[in-house]
């Protein structure tokens, strides 16, 4: 049983007549796990989940799942569940028949579909309204009215495409931790497009990041973050995002501001990187590099400091109170180990 | 808000007035059917008058009975009804979804059949009958009728389908249905109403069609259109067993509006809730 729902892309290719949508995807998903799609809208990860789901085929690669070849296999022999962005709940049919209807056309015995439908409704907390129409729910009771009617058949892969971008933000939380919550119980593979990274990093066990029709990074999210392999991937996690500012490296040490800063890397010889520097990973001393506060962004909690140091632009999250003002000179510093260095030309990781 | 309310009450009369003119002949119609032949030719025109029944008892009853006729007219336009939805909806279903070569040009077709004058097929029409034998049969006359109502039933469908969004045909085929099943049980409860607005238009054509059958009926398929001549002659035109006739060929019509008009509108509904854009 939690054997189930292994997943291996090899090769994906899928074009659009002169289009290239995706450019040869490749990777390969644990049983049980909970695996993100993340990147910019556009960068091919729906068109990847639907070739997974089987609604479009491939220009050119393989599809296994649990071993099995299913490329060219229909979407209703694959065994799989998806949530869409828009529900796609039937609008004729009660919530209590949109949740049955799965097991209806599996064949399921009756005795059967009643108590499974109301398991099913009452793990997403919809067991009161089984005898409404989509159309007499809230955004949130439909969302979860299409999660119960994915997770109903204990289909071997879920598939989910930005199943929260319809909700407002505070029910996007809540049912973001809820999401988790099922997942974890129900032991079942998960694929979760997504664009924002936020939800890839709190969700995930590992993520690709996709980007331009290609996979750019495939990891953990903890380890993506704090590891990114390109500028752009660099660019993309993490909020507010990170700084990149072009800086010359020579010898162990980066000159930003006027000073020197060394780095972890440790080779001889000078030449120009780009310095990436996450806004957390500021820090504030008084004999840092000089900084000017430019604009303070109040949080409540904390502030994102948009500040300016010789030149060059710098944000940076600062959480002491009271928060500095407008104006206000402040000198700044980055530990050796928070310094990410890039090669402005290939635009990868040094 | 008094030109608001001028604006209104202006609507209305407007509105009013073109009611009045769409509606006078036919009360005048139906107020004849229940004359007497001498009451009908009264001048000044009689309003009020003793109302009979003897128009329709004869037109039912009498020697010449129209109950044939309108069951002729039954036969037809039923069966050009279900013979048209049982084609135009997996057809209309198709042009909606499927990517075939040729859609653009189909839908032309589909416009252009609707556009020729009649009177320039009749002939060759009469004529192909006559050569397969099937003038004067039921077969035929719905075969011809056909050529008309399916392009027709076709294109109205086809706007019907392509409002619901291609995700609900994907969910339902990743819940484990087929082609068919979810044409069935997704899609159809979905266009109930354009389905039902079809099949007003389809019948209510059939029902009323009046040039062709008259080219191509006889004595055993004969509708009421045609029949209704029974009580036009060159000696004399008898207008209350006429207006009963029209009151009778009226009927049907009405009861399919009313019957409908409760799916209509309830399609309309189900359309109004459905989430989700199209791709
Ligand atoms: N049927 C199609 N025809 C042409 N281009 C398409 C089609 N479907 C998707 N695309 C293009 O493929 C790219 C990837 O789309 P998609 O996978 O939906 O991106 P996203 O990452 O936002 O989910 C986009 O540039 C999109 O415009
Ligand atoms: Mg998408």
């Amino acid at each position: 049983m939690s054997a189930r729902g292994q997943v291996q892309l090899d090769g994906i290719v899928k074009k659009h007549g002169a289009f290239a949508a995706l450019k040869g995807i490749d990777f390969e998903i644990k049983p049980g796990e909970f695996f993100a799609l993340l990147g910019p809208s556009g960068s091919g990860k729906s068109t990847t989940l639907r070739i997974l789901a089987g609604l479009d085929a491939p220009t050119s690669g393989r599809i296994l799942v649990d071993g099995e070849d299913v490329t060219g296999a229909d979407a209703r022999e694959r065994d799989v569940a998806m949530v869409f962005q828009s529900y796609a709940l039937y609008p004729h049919m009660t919530v209590f028949e949109n949740i049955a209807f799965p097991l209806e056309m599996a064949k399921r015995p009756k005795a059967e579909i009643g108590p499974a439908v109301r398991e099913a409704a009452a793990k997403v907390k919809i067991e009161h309204l089984l005898d409404r129409k989509p159309g007499q729910l809230s955004g949130g009771q439909q969302q979860r009215c299409a999660l119960a009617r994915a997770i109903v058949r204990k289909a071997r892969l879920f598939l989910l495409d930005e199943p929260l971008s319809n909700l407002d933000a505070k029910l996007r939380l809540e049912t973001r931790v809820e999401l988790k919550k099922l997942q974890r119980s129900l032991g079942v593979t998960a694929v979760y497009v997504t664009h924002d990274q936020e939800e890839a990093m709190t969700l995930a066990d590992r993520m690709a990041v996709f980007m331009e029709g290609e996979i750019r990074q495939i990891g953990r999210p903890a380890d993506v973050f704090a590891q990114p392999n390109s500028i752009e991937v660099a660019a993309f996690i993490g909020s507010p995002p990170m700084n990149l500012i072009p800086a010359r490296y020579q010898d162990g040490s980066v000159l930003i501001g006027g000073r020197r800063l060394p780095t972890m890397l440790q080779t001889h010889g000078e030449r120009d990187v780009v310095v990436g520097v996450r806004p957390s990973a500021v820090r504030f001393e008084a004999d840092g590099i000089p900084a000017t506060v430019e604009v303070v962004e109040n949080l409540g909690d904390a502030a994102i400091l948009d500040m300016s140091l010789a030149g060059t632009a710098l944000r940076a999250r600062y959480d002491r109170f009271p928060l500095p003002r407008e104006g206000d000179a402040m000198g700044v510093t980055v530990r050796p180990e928070d310094i990410h260095l890039f090669d402005p030309v290939s635009r990868r990781r040094l | 808000m008094t030109a608001k309310r001028l604006r209104l009450g202006i609507l209305i009369g407007v509105s009013g007035l073109f009611l009045l003119a769409w509606i006078f002949p036919i009360l005048w119609s139906l107020l004849n059917a229940f004359k007497t032949e001498q009451d009908v030719l009264a001048y000044p025109p009689k309003l009020v008058f003793s109302p009979t029944l003897d128009a329709f008892r004869d037109v039912l009853f009498g020697a010449t009975s129209i109950l044939p006729n309108l069951a002729s007219s039954f036969i037809i336009s039923i069966g050009t009804t279900i013979v048209t939805m049982a084609l135009a909806i997996p057809a209309a279903y198709a042009l909606a979804r499927l990517r075939i070569p040729g859609k653009r040009w189909a839908g032309f077709y589909v416009l252009a059949t609707q556009m020729l004058p009649p009177v320039g097929i009749i002939i060759p029409y009469f004529l192909i009958l006559r050569n397969i034998g099937w003038i004067d049969t039921y077969q035929g006359i719905i075969l011809i009728y056909l050529s008309f109502s399916l392009p027709f039933a076709i294109w109205l469908l086809v706007s019907y389908f392509e409002d619901i969004p291609f995700e609900m045909e994907e969910a339902a085929f990743l819940d484990g249905a087929s082609r068919l099943k979810t044409l069935r049980r997704i899609i159809l409860p979905q266009v109930q109403g354009g389905v039902a607005v079809t099949v007003v238009f389809v019948f209510l054509n059939a029902w009323n069609e009046f040039l062709f059958a008259v080219v191509l009926s006889g004595n055993t398929v004969r509708p009421v259109t045609i029949a209704m001549f029974n009580f036009v002659s060159v000696e004399q035109t008898l207008w209350a067993k006429l207006a009963a006739v029209s009151a009778l060929a009226m009927l049907p019509v009405i009861v399919l509006g009313v019957v409908a008009q409760k799916h209509i509108v309830k399609g309309l509904t189900v359309g109004a809730v459905k989430g989700g854009g199209r791709r």
